[in-house]
């Protein structure tokens, strides 16, 4: 997202990648709009849920609910929506993209209209629902209750993520075989429902290519190592989109590959993000405040750059089963393989994965600091942060803040407040660092 | 402990276990037994009592507050989650000697690392159970029930064979039948029963084996059904939904209000036991069927095939029986704030309820019941509504 207009600062901040990524996102929303018009097949999606290059493969347009949402956010449209929401029952401490989403669509089922100011035209109608148990709850039980508002056909999928700890190889085949008939049923689905035969060969196409991007994403962000570090995460809650909304498209692989060419040049020039970097942070947790990515400007004024991230990290990339394997498989066999990598990682340090990227982020990119984002109506990602920086901390003693705010309602958020702690925790790592040199 | 146990029978003993829920597990581990905790309706019971093990819910506590789980936990989680967590960091479980959380919500699933980590249980697995129900569902939830099985066994120390799973089954099944008999006391127009007593009773078998349990429910329905008739007063009859309500104290407000509370849609009531395990002959296969597929928590996706009418036929079609047997005149919805499953149903319960006539109190709160005395006025405001 690079909605929020950033307040100037003396830095050759933004990188231009990060600048496409509006126009990326106008065009998202745009295509959808047109295709429903065009009588399309269009379904409102979750991020994330390992879905994304078989629509892609079947023609169907995606649209990604929570990804409009943090655009009203950004675009401070959001709050019209979630009064709406809460006057329909549903309680304010749901998750604030459920609550954008499941006001959106009360408005339009009660007027037939896209409700006034939703921007870039608002979400097209879905001739589709797809849900997944990804991540967490809501991202099922959002589109159940959109049952209200609409009788449109809902398909969702498991996703079940092995609790890596005790997972072992014997377990291994029952999860990927879950995995495999549980896209198998999707694509069931969508073939009913559009009426057309998935292309298998062109699905291996397709991930053959979503592959490469993630590859060459993975590849542009060990370039962040580098001193000064060549891109901040504001950009990276930008250029993390078409890798998420776009993946298995000629255009998100240009993208990064564009990416990689800009940090590549921008490392080898020693252009930073700030002019004078003084330290280098980690963003360990929690989904953005899309409402105020305006706060990054604030760090940076104080010499402070944020370096890497976990939230929307780009995932590790995997080499491909083998070339009989059946597309679907091979989807389950990333997944989990994806899951298994990063339990062998931790194996050989901390023993819990999540930390272990942490850990080895704070390290790999020099990093002196930690920021997580406490959002209140997101417990997915906000649970688990204390859990996680109390572990750190037996580690590596590395000063973090707590940033307390939401994903999208910003009725709580005190600007003032935070730059205040921010100061606070400044001054630590500052001291921090002063410690380690 | 072992004596006034011995001494005691029926409802008597209920009181007792409503004071102290570890008292009978303790003396059970203090006489050889390893207890485990379990948290939620996902786990199946079955597999303890195969392997002669003790099962023992964990519950938190409304009226304790939070204060070693702060350090642990963000507030923005479930509140009995907390309690619960609390509890166990300072010390009140002390006694289990493993623990099994199902993946019932995101809420349960961080507090399982978080115990996994600080309080490292002898024993300690995570069911991953699928939200969805399909056979590949159904399947995968098999495959993981016999993953559970080897691992409990081994710590065990001793098979658990398809033999003593059969038996496990029968006898839960019959623990379900007598708490069933007992919810059937409650259609009578005067319920010989209080809806504070049933929860009692119900929290009660969840701390037992058993074998207990089913000693205790016919002890407990002999004496309640020896209890003279009395006069229906013509009280409301409601229903109470919701999920962890594991103090009496709620029932016992709505019950002094003047309305009877008759049933319950409740983890800590019927989605515990309304239900019976098939006896199929691979235990297995009954056990995935019953524990995904017939237990009613919104944390399970229920595909929907129609119209917004039929998909909430479909999901909570099966509380008409609850309605129209027990004559319910009223419901009150309690959510535990911060639980979404629940939060995201609650609209659509009102809707279904309202459907069918039924006037609904939707109670969003933390658990702790700390504002109760809140609650009584819009509770005796609702009962008075529907007088």
């Amino acid at each position: 997202m690079s909605e929020t207009a950033p307040k100037k600062t003396t830095a050759i901040k933004s990188t231009r990648a990060a600048g496409q990524v509006r126009g990326i996102v106008k065009k998202m929303y745009g295509r959808a709009n047109q295709a429903a018009a065009e009588g399309k097949p269009i379904a409102y999606c979750m991020v994330a849920s390992q879905y994304e290059e078989i629509l892609k493969a079947m023609d169907i347009v995606p649209v990604w609910t929570e990804n409009y949402a943090a655009l009203t956010a950004a675009k401070q449209a959001a709050e019209p929506f979630i009064t709406r929401a809460e006057a329909e029952g549903f309680s304010n401490v749901l998750c604030k993209y459920a609550m954008v989403g499941l006001g959106f669509d009360a408005v339009r089922a009660e007027t037939g209209r896209v409700p006034e100011g939703a921007p870039d035209g608002g979400m097209a109608r879905p001739t589709m629902l797809l849900g997944s148990s990804a991540v967490c709850d809501p991202r099922f039980k959002w589109y159940q209750a959109l049952g209200r508002y609409m009788d449109t056909p809902i398909y969702c999928i498991d996703v079940l993520y092995p609790q890596s700890r005790q997972f072992s190889p014997d377990m291994r085949n029952y999860y990927v075989r879950y995995q495999t008939e549980q896209f198998q049923g999707l694509v069931d689905f969508l073939e009913r429902t559009t009426g057309t035969r998935m292309d298998w060969d062109r699905l291996g196409g397709i991930m053959d290519l979503a592959d490469e991007t993630t590859r060459v994403w993975w590849d542009a962000y060990q370039l962040r190592k580098a001193r000064p570090c060549p891109m901040p995460s504001q950009d990276h809650f930008s250029c993390m989109v078409p890798a998420y909304y776009l993946l298995g498209e000629p255009e998100a692989l240009a993208f990064y590959q564009a990416l990689y060419d800009e940090l590549k040049d921008r490392v080898d020039r020693g252009v930073g993000i700030i002019e004078n970097e003084r330290l280098r942070l980690l963003w360990g947790g929690g989904l953005p405040p899309w409402h105020t990515l305006s706060i990054f400007n604030y760090f940076e004024q104080q010499g402070a750059v944020f370096t890497i991230e976990t939230s929307y990290h780009p995932p590790e990339p995997v080499e491909p089963l083998g070339a009989g394997a059946h597309p679907l498989e091979r989807l389950a066999h990333r997944f989990i393989t994806r899951v298994e990598r990063a339990q062998a990682r931790a194996d050989r340090g901390c023993g819990d994965a999540r930390v272990q990227q942490i850990l080895d982020l704070l390290e790999d990119y020099g990093n002196v600091g930690m920021m997580m984002h406490q959002a209140r109506s997101c417990r997915a990602t906000s649970l688990g942060q204390i859990h996680f920086k109390n572990i750190v901390q037996e580690h590596v003693k590395v000063p973090t803040m707590f940033m307390e705010s939401d994903i999208i309602d910003v009725r709580d958020y005190s600007e003032a407040d935070t730059r205040m702690r921010v100061d606070a925790f400044l001054d630590a790592v500052a001291a921090y660092a002063g410690g380690l040199s | 402990m072992t004596a006034s146990w011995d001494q005691t029978a029926g409802l008597a003993k209920v009181e007792f276990l409503t004071r102290d829920p570890y008292a009978r597990a303790r003396a059970l581990r203090q006489a050889g037994r390893k207890v485990m905790g379990y948290l939620c309706s996902y786990t199946p019971l079955e597999f303890f009592t195969a392997l002669d093990l003790v099962p023992h819910r964990i519950m938190g506590s409304v009226r304790e507050p939070v204060v070693k789980a702060d350090a642990h936990l963000e507030p923005i989680a479930c509140p009995y989650v907390r309690s619960c967590l609390d509890k166990a960091l300072r010390g009140e479980f002390d006694f289990l000697d493993g623990v099994v959380f199902p993946h019932s919500c995101d809420n349960v699933q961080h507090l399982s690392t978080i115990w996994e980590y600080y309080l490292k249980p002898g024993f300690y697995y995570f069911l991953n159970v699928p939200h969805m129900v399909q056979a590949s569902s159904l399947d995968f939830f098999s495959a993981e029930l016999e993953t559970l099985r080897r691992r409990l066994s081994a710590f065990a120390g001793r098979p658990m064979t398809d033999e003593a799973l059969a038996a496990a089954v029968g006898l839960h099944n019959k623990s379900r039948a007598l708490l069933r008999r007992l919810y059937d006391l409650r259609r009578q127009a005067s319920p010989p029963v209080t809806g504070e007593e049933v929860l009692k009773i119900v929290l009660a078998t969840m701390v037992l084996p058993v074998s207990e349990q089913i000693e205790l429910l016919e002890e407990v329905l002999g004496e309640v059904q020896s209890r003279p008739a009395a006069e229906a007063e013509g009280r409301p009859r409601l229903m109470l939904y919701g999920c962890e309500i594991d103090s009496p104290e709620f029932v016992r407000l709505i019950e002094d209000a003047g309305a009877d509370v008759v049933m319950d849609d409740l983890c800590t009531g019927t989605r515990a036991f309304w239900e019976e395990v098939e006896e199929t002959p691979d235990p297995i296969q009954g056990l995935a069927v019953r524990y995904l597929e017939k237990l009613h928590c919104p944390r399970t996706y229920r595909a929907r095939t129609g119209t917004h009418a039929e998909d909430l036929e479909n999901r909570f079609g099966y509380m008409r029986e609850y309605l129209e047997t027990f004559g319910i005149r009223g419901a009150v919805l309690y959510v535990i704030r911060y639980c979404d499953t629940q939060e995201f149903d609650a609209p659509s319960v009102r809707d279904y309820l309202g459907g069918l006539g039924v006037p609904v109190l939707h109670i969003e709160d933390d658990y702790t019941l700390a504002g109760i005395e809140g609650l009584r006025t819009r509770v005796q405001a609702f009962v008075e509504m529907i007088l």
